[in-house]
């Protein structure tokens, strides 16, 4: 019961990670915002490259999602 | 696998039950799983999607491409524009054979997932993991073959002085290291992770709906939110595949240009 506790909080703090990842999903698209008012010509290279950053950046977010299904189911 | 018996109670299980690999029968010492179905599926689907677009009389393609050729004509043109972009120098074209067949075997693998009652072989760490090491070990005896001992300089940084390169080999070393690690796990974690929130989702349609009365009714809200959510999986599906490609791009301009 107890180690069912501890794996149920160890899982929700796991899931914390995610604000950075937030927050650097955010910083992606608004330098992608900032970048395409500044120079609307290059909006479709900017945004290839917004794409790559922002799977990039997700997938940190989804190693801790990653260790809290490690620590739930394990 | 096919839940008939309507028992509401105990139908939502794990949200990761999608993911067992169940032998289905064995042969000559062989255990048929669904993952060995699947594979073979899309083996199948490839060549029918590229033989489709032949000539079928003498196997050459048209001129003026019909409606399927143009379709494999696009992804063409997209993967050698990644290769060409990403891989400075002519020697970046002899590579674009093994980026194509890279993203094609992934945006299907990733695509037939999508399947209700399918399987999703990507979301499987040895899958992920053993076709990035496999990529990684390539770039290695690629690089010391064009490269030689030189090969070693991918580890230094230019214009740094010895002090702080003592600093910084390390720290490089370390990051190539993990590359393939970094790599296998993305398009792993991206699938799995997407795949668990769409059961997470329908999970709580299906509890809602075994409730009576008017409560009955708040099952369209979660079915709601998996239409769009189901749209995003796409998405993630075909940026992932293209993010696993690029990036393989990316680490074979290293090992060929260094830097």
């Amino acid at each position: 019961m107890l180690l069912q506790a501890a794996k149920q909080i160890g899982a929700g703090l796991a899931t914390s990670g995610l604000a950075g990842a937030g927050v650097g999903v955010g910083v992606v698209f608004a330098s992608l915002v900032i970048g395409t008012s500044r120079n609307p010509n290059l909006k479709d290279e900017l945004f290839k490259i917004a794409i790559l950053g922002f799977a990039l950046t997700e997938a940190i977010a989804l190693f801790a999602l990653m260790f809290a299904f490690l620590i739930l189911f394990s | 696998m096919f839940n008939t018996t309507i028992n509401l109670k105990s139908a939502f299980q794990s949200p990761l039950e999608q993911f067992e690999i169940l032998p289905l029968f064995k042969t000559l010492g062989l255990t048929i799983t669904n993952e060995t179905v699947i594979l073979s599926l899309v083996f199948i689907f490839i060549f029918l999607f590229f033989k489709a677009s032949f000539n079928q009389n003498d196997n050459s393609l048209y001129v003026i491409p019909h409606r399927w050729q143009v379709i494999i004509e696009i992804i063409y043109k997209m993967i050698l524009a990644m290769v060409t972009d990403n891989i400075s120098g002519d020697k970046g074209q002899f590579f674009f054979p093994l980026v194509f067949t890279l993203f094609f075997f992934i945006v299907s693998l990733n695509l037939i997932g999508l399947v209700p009652y399918s399987f999703t072989l990507t979301s499987h760490l040895i899958v992920t993991f053993s076709l990035s090491t496999a990529i990684f070990i390539g770039i290695n005896i690629i690089s010391f073959r064009l490269n030689g001992i030189k090969f070693f300089s991918l580890f230094f940084p230019a214009g740094t002085s010895l002090a702080l390169g003592l600093l910084l080999v390390p720290v490089e070393i370390m990051s190539y290291v993990f590359r393939p690690i970094s790599l296998g796990i993305r398009l792993f974690a991206n699938m799995m992770a997407g795949h668990t929130l769409l059961k997470v989702f329908a999970g709580f349609a299906w509890t809602l709906m075994g409730c009576s009365g008017i409560l009955f009714f708040t099952h369209f809200v979660p079915l709601l939110v998996l239409l769009p959510l189901i749209g995003l999986e796409l998405g993630v599906a075909l940026i992932q595949a293209f993010v696993f490609s690029v990036l393989t791009c990316i680490y074979l301009n290293d090992g060929i240009n260094l830097h």
